[in-house]
């Protein structure tokens, strides 16, 4: 990059050997997925883990769909963050609508990416869609209004968003003066403009909340009004759906920002109070989804139908307790995290000193016992990292009471580990455990194939955020830096 | 001229929406026959995401159209 585009505000052009790591990480993982995904492409999906439902005793959509929900949740939290700190004009969190914004459109390409690799023939798939596609189904509409819906009102936003800043830095001589030019389209920052944009972004904030919430509620209906398949017929999924999506995406956007404020020297803008405030946000919306999770809990061991506790059962205490006991142990580990700041900020409740070592060791220990068990299978073993990594991760709480940014990282972390597990369990025991015809119990494990795909997608979804964060401000630029 | 345009897409937009949800895709109900999960014009979906697009796109519209200045009169800057 040329030494005039150093010049250029908030990191922009400006890569450090740590960034070049980070990236050459990333494209790793790239690499990692296609070459996977090639191979899926000439083998079929006969190479994942996935089977035909009854007779072949397996699930259609595995790992690609569960992925698919988490980042569409992403995307959902990250617009409807930033239209609502535009609705409500919540400007102690304005620093963060620009990071949500990029999320939403990164997070909607990996979501679609998704759907395409669970395709065995994409490009038919594609075609078809277009021209067949039946509007009224909720698979249409999680197609049209989450990637049409969200992609497009993204793109629209932070484009429109960013137009002030591009003419600001297209004053400026650099390398990349043609592309921001080209961004401000003639925007001169006049009274007339601003208002104007104002108006403009304040009726796309009025449109793009409810939109966001339709389309993440049709993704729940998707599962929620097959009447044939135990376990997904429920009126908690699209609320639930929603609300795991704010979950997922406020603790992604928490971890961002952390990020974010450390690489870019930022912390003046990135203040303690914007933390505080997702911070309080995540914690009504972990605490939301326990409650749902209880209440799902009380219906489907209470008097539920034979079919339903066959699933329920499969889940608690059968081939997928593990992975559900995991994910609501994570959540609540995140609300105590969470809950514990505000508890000493509203009491000031004193948190236990625990040494930093202490915690380090905790850490160790888990890992190894997690390496241990996963190559013995031992489930002694498994028990044992589950209470060590508790552990470790209670110890975390003084740490995490310090500061709403530490809490938030921490937690932001724990919730989105919760939010994978929770849309695997939606995802696939109804299909092993769910079925109304007399066949056997099934079962699905993805294979190295899918792992590495989803790798992929992740590390293609890191790479886009830091190159668009290295040309084009994260944060609104300040007029006269 | 630029409202006319705003207002255009905006109203062209949830038009095609609502004319390709309603008459264009396969009918609403239960299929009958297998004739009925075919959509009445083929694409009719593409139509529909067509207008959730163009509804979205006049909000560019509306912030990039050129206004028509009257002559004589300058644009004042911002302080």
């Amino acid at each position: 990059m040329a030494a005039d585009v150093r010049e250029l505000p908030l990191g922009i052009g400006r890569f450090s050997p740590w960034l070049w790591v980070w990236l050459a990480l990333s494209t790793s993982l790239v690499a990692v997925g296609l070459y996977a995904y090639s191979w899926q492409w000439s083998e079929g999906l006969v190479v994942t883990g996935l089977r035909n439902l009854g007779s072949m005793a397996g699930a259609t959509w595995g790992l690609y769909i569960a992925f698919d929900v988490y980042f569409a949740g992403v995307s959902f939290a990250g617009i409807s963050m930033a239209a609502l700190i535009r609705l409500l004009r919540l400007e102690h969190l304005e620093s963060v609508s620009r990071m949500g914004e990029l999320l939403a459109i990164i997070a909607a390409v990996a979501a679609a990416g998704c759907v395409l690799v669970d395709l065995g023939q994409p490009a038919r798939g594609i075609v078809n869609l277009f021209r067949y596609g039946r509007p009224q189904s909720p698979f249409f509409g999680t197609f049209t209004l989450v990637i049409a819906g969200y992609l497009f009102a993204s793109l629209v936003y932070f484009y429109l968003d960013g137009r002030k800043d591009a003419a600001l830095l297209a004053k400026r001589p650099s390398r990349l003066q043609g592309f921001y030019r080209l961004w401000a389209a003639g925007y001169q920052d006049t009274p007339e403009e601003r208002a104007r944009h104002h108006r403009a972004s304040l009726w796309l904030a009025v449109a793009i909340v409810p939109l966001a919430v339709t389309a993440n509620a049709t993704l729940g209906f998707v599962f929620g009004i097959q009447t044939g398949r135990p376990g997904w017929y429920s009126a908690l999924q699209a609320p639930g759906f929603a609300v795991m999506a704010g979950v997922s995406g406020i603790g992604l956007l928490l971890v961002i920002a952390a990020i974010l404020r450390r690489a870019l020297g930022v912390a003046e803008r990135l203040r303690e109070e914007t933390f505080r405030t997702l911070h309080g946000i995540l914690l009504v919306l972990v605490l939301t989804y326990l409650y749902f999770t209880a209440a799902e809990l009380l219906t489907v061991t209470y008097a539920a139908p034979e079919v339903e506790r066959r699933v329920s059962t499969a889940i608690l205490t059968g081939p997928y307790a593990g992975l559900y006991w995991t994910s609501v142990g994570t959540l609540a580990l995140a609300a105590v995290v969470l809950g514990a700041a505000w508890l000493r900020e509203l009491f000031g409740l004193p948190l236990p000193a625990f040494r930093p070592g202490v915690a380090w060791a905790l850490g160790v220990l888990a890992v190894v016992l997690g390496l241990a068990g996963w190559s013995t299978g031992s489930s002694a073993l498994r028990w044992a990292l589950a209470v060590t990594g508790a552990l470790f991760v209670l110890s975390l709480v003084p740490l995490a009471g310090r500061s709403w940014m530490a809490g938030g990282v921490v937690s932001g972390l724990l919730v989105n580990v919760a939010a994978v597990g929770k849309r695997l369990l939606i995802v696939v025991p109804s299909q092993t455990h769910g079925a109304l015809l007399p066949y056997p119990v099934g079962s699905y494990a993805p294979t190295w194939v899918e792992y590495s795909v989803i790798l992929g997608l992740f590390g293609l979804g890191s790479l886009l955020y830091t190159l668009v964060v290295k040309v084009f401000p994260i944060l609104e630029v300040e007029e006269g830096r | 001229m630029r409202t006319v345009w705003t207002v255009l897409f905006i109203v062209v937009g949830f038009l095609l929406q609502i004319v390709s949800y309603f008459f264009l895709a396969a009918p609403l109900g239960t299929p009958a026959t297998a004739a009925h999960s075919e959509p009445r014009l083929p694409f009719a979906p593409t139509l529909f995401i067509l207008g959730v697009v163009l509804v979205f796109l006049a909000a560019v519209v509306y912030e990039l159209l050129p206004e028509r200045v009257p002559e004589g009169s300058a644009t004042r800057r911002a302080p």
